[in-house]
């Protein structure tokens, strides 16, 4: 009856841990029956990851084209928004209770690996490793030893609303060869044509894909091959006052107008029709082209040829791997294989995490693919013919890098605090945080 | 009073019958037990509970990231804490948030419920009605609904642009983001309210009645009948109001989806904990702070005891 938040909440958090006990428990004596040999013993596995409602029909299809290959195995997936995922994953590993196949983030994989959670990917025969390119190897190796293989290859990439272009008459540049002065004169242009009703930039200046860029491109790598933070404070403060100018001109929405909202490119401003360019990892381009109209077009970064050198990495969107603890390694092997080279498997679940990392898959999937999935994969593939500066394993603190990126561009964005000294902090607050 | 109401009863008691010293013990003695069997319930939550509360006082000394064996580390988790400006911070967030609402919202509690004393016809509707919000105020869905309508397409902007102001940001801008937050607590005022009137309606209507006879202007029988008289009451609520105010997590969670708001602006202490605990996986961190928010409240509470002494008035 009171408003005493602790006194209910208290009484509610014993009655879940001991129902979450219970759970365990009953669990841990349940279907983790070792099939002894010659006898009818089915292995479950349990496959857990990230992302919506569509990817989870288009997962579960591959998943059952796995079990009619591989009968005596069933496999039971979970999946949650990308949040609550790491929460759960977390306790489970400290719980003892880990899954057998799992999606990992770039951000935790070297934490996660380093706390000898996850199996080395390369002790498993069942794995076949024959058709993947070391670059996309190297991105989940830490110290040798394989913890991740890419779910597919990725890139981050410009998305602007042509119908809006046209209608103001502003002409996109070429995206091959624009820098970012001329990103900045397009958009200023567009809210300019528009009085102001739509904005000409959209990007989230708080997501790290996009100093990772730019620290590219002025020759810094901004996670180094030491795992150590290789971005200098000049390129930060150019990030965060880029924002400020391009706000300033009229290019970007003022302070305060992008609220939390839902990720999916439906919920996105640019299908709401508010702003005209947006940044995105380039595998959903499907998604937004048809939420905003049908009429985007997809470009190249800024700057790749006006800079230093080029800012592309082709990158894991996230990655497979298996828990050291498995009950099931050889089973759970078998699984991981089939998600990264086998072609049926593929066939449905197609680009939903990025372009599939063995080239023979790309091919095999490539007439499925629609008119939009088609021309993502066309640009990452061409991109990838260039000559691009390796990547690396994000370091243990990168979350909260992330994080301080975050809370550093919300103070940029009010006014609360100059770029140059965001740069200054954030350098200190992440170098702190790696390095700790 | 209830305190005025035993009272005379114990006396007329005593008067009455010779054995009346026993008769009262016995009664003593039920209350005893009637009150201990209504303890009863907490006592055996207690049992779940009391494993891990001295747990986490051993994890508070040990560096435990939830995946090793924890190892012992003495003080450093407090030493840390002292050095570390977001806790610093999620301090100062909580401190201004405990410290702004909760006198407003028992202020308004004491004035609704003085309204309500009134004996309006369908007092127990609005009651109701006025109950209602503190039942949900901590959920989530109330949280998410308060998102939505201080948000920019939000009613409350709409309302304040139909009077020709433009509104902030309220859920973006890190200096407005706390005071949506406060506002909802302000907002579940219902609870401190119901058990004000039920301390309103104990007040003898003699004392009124006597003091108007005497002359005495409404807010001067407000200052020296009413106020002394439910000062148990403000006092039980300002208790209960506090230690819940310091914990305050599913707000300042759901608000801002997690990360403490817009530049840990709604970073609560109790958001920073969890944070440290399972995003950062610093367990050992996480149970230290735990046990400084429980001294920060005991020497609260214990302070307001000893205020107490002072306007709390007790009738004996």
């Amino acid at each position: 009856m009171m408003k005493t938040v602790s006194t209910p909440i208290s009484r509610r958090l014993v009655l879940g841990a001991a129902v979450t006990a219970a759970g365990l428990a009953l669990s841990g004596c349940g279907g983790g029956s070792t099939p002894a040999a010659g006898g009818g013993g089915n292995v479950e596995l349990n496959f857990v990851y990230w992302g919506d409602s569509n990817r989870a029909k288009m997962t579960d299809a591959a998943i059952k084209i796995f079990e009619e290959k591989n009968p005596g195995i069933t496999v039971k997936s979970e999946y949650q928004d990308s949040g609550p995922y790491a929460d759960k994953l977390a306790t489970r590993f400290a719980g003892g209770n880990p899954p057998d196949v799992l999606n990992m983030a770039n951000r935790t994989l070297l934490e996660y690996a380093q706390r000898g959670t996850l199996a080395d990917l390369k002790s498993f025969p069942e794995i076949d490793l024959k058709n993947i390119p070391a670059t996309i190897q190297s991105r989940g190796e830490v110290d040798g030893k394989l913890y991740g293989l890419a779910t597919g290859v990725n890139l981050i990439g410009m998305v602007v609303n042509k119908t809006i272009t046209d209608q103001v008459g502003v002409t996109i540049p070429d995206d091959k060869t624009w820098s970012w002065e001329d990103y900045a004169k397009f958009a200023t242009e567009i809210t300019q044509k528009t009085g102001g009703k739509i904005y000409g930039a959209g990007y989230d200046v708080a997501t790290e894909t996009g100093p990772i860029l730019l620290a590219r491109q002025r020759g810094e790598d901004f996670y180094t091959k030491d795992n150590k933070l290789g971005v200098s404070e000049e390129t930060m403060r150019d990030w965060f006052q880029y924002s400020v100018d391009l706000r300033a001109a009229g290019g970007y929405p003022p302070a305060g107008f992008f609220e939390q909202i839902g990720g999916s490119p439906a919920q996105s401003y640019l299908a709401k029709g508010t702003v005209a360019s947006q940044i995105i990892p380039i595998n959903n381009y499907k998604g937004y082209n048809e939420a905003a109209g049908g009429n985007v077009v997809l470009l190249r970064m800024p700057g790749e040829t006006t800079e230093k050198r080029r800012g592309y990495s082709a990158d894991p969107s996230m990655l497979w791997s298996i828990a050291a603890k498995s009950k099931h390694p050889k089973e759970a092997a078998k699984l991981l294989n089939f998600l990264i080279n086998d072609a049926d498997g593929a066939a449905e679940t197609l680009t939903q995490r990025g372009v599939p990392i063995n080239p023979e898959v790309t091919e095999a999937i490539m007439p499925k693919l629609g008119e939009d999935d088609t021309k993502f994969v066309q640009m990452v593939a061409d991109i990838q013919k260039d000559d691009l500066a390796p990547a690396y394993v994000y370091p243990k603190g990168a979350s909260v890098v992330a994080d301080t990126l975050k809370q550093l561009a919300t103070e940029v964005e009010f006014g609360r605090v100059t770029p140059a000294d965001a740069a200054k902090t954030f350098l200190e607050k992440s170098n702190a945080a790696i390095n700790k | 009073m209830s305190v005025l109401t035993k009272q005379t009863s114990g006396a007329a008691a005593t008067l009455a019958a010779p054995g009346g010293k026993p008769s009262r013990a016995r009664g003593k003695r039920t209350n005893q037990r009637s009150g201990y069997l209504f303890l009863l319930p907490w006592f055996i939550g207690m049992l779940f509970t009391i494993i891990p509360f001295f747990a986490s006082l051993y994890l508070a000394f040990t560096d435990y990231n939830l995946f090793t064996e924890p190892n012992f580390v003495g003080l450093a988790n407090f030493q840390a804490m002292f050095e570390d400006p977001r806790l610093l911070q999620s301090l100062k967030v909580t401190f201004i948030y405990t410290f702004v609402s909760v006198p407003i919202s028992l202020a308004v509690a004491l004035v609704i419920a003085l309204v309500l004393n009134r004996g309006l016809q369908g007092l127990a509707i609005y009651r109701s009605v006025y109950y209602l919000p503190s039942l949900l105020g901590g959920s989530v869905a109330i949280v998410m609904l308060w998102r939505y309508i201080f948000g920019n397409d939000g009613i409350v902007n709409g309302f304040l642009g139909l009077l020709g102001i433009q509104g902030p940001a309220w859920v973006t801008d890190p200096e407005f983001a706390l005071s949506t937050l406060i506002v909802l607590n302000v907002w579940t005022f219902g609870s401190p309210m119901v058990i004000f009137l039920a301390g309103l309606r104990q007040v003898p209507t003699m004392y009124y009645e006597a003091a108007s006879i005497d002359g005495a202007s409404r807010w001067r029988q407000f200052r020296s009948i009413t106020l002394p008289l439910i000062s148990p009451i403000i006092f039980f609520n300002l208790i209960m109001q506090l230690i819940g105010s310091f914990q305050t997590f599913t707000q300042g969670y759901v608000m801002s989806g997690g990360t403490g708001g817009p530049a840990d602006s709604t970073l609560f202490y109790n958001l920073y904990l969890y944070q440290k605990g399972f995003t950062e996986f610093e367990m050992g961190y996480a149970s230290a702070m735990a046990w400084l928010l429980l001294m920060i409240i005991a020497i609260f509470t214990a302070i307001n005891f000893i205020a107490s002494k002072f306007w709390v008035f007790y009738d004996n």
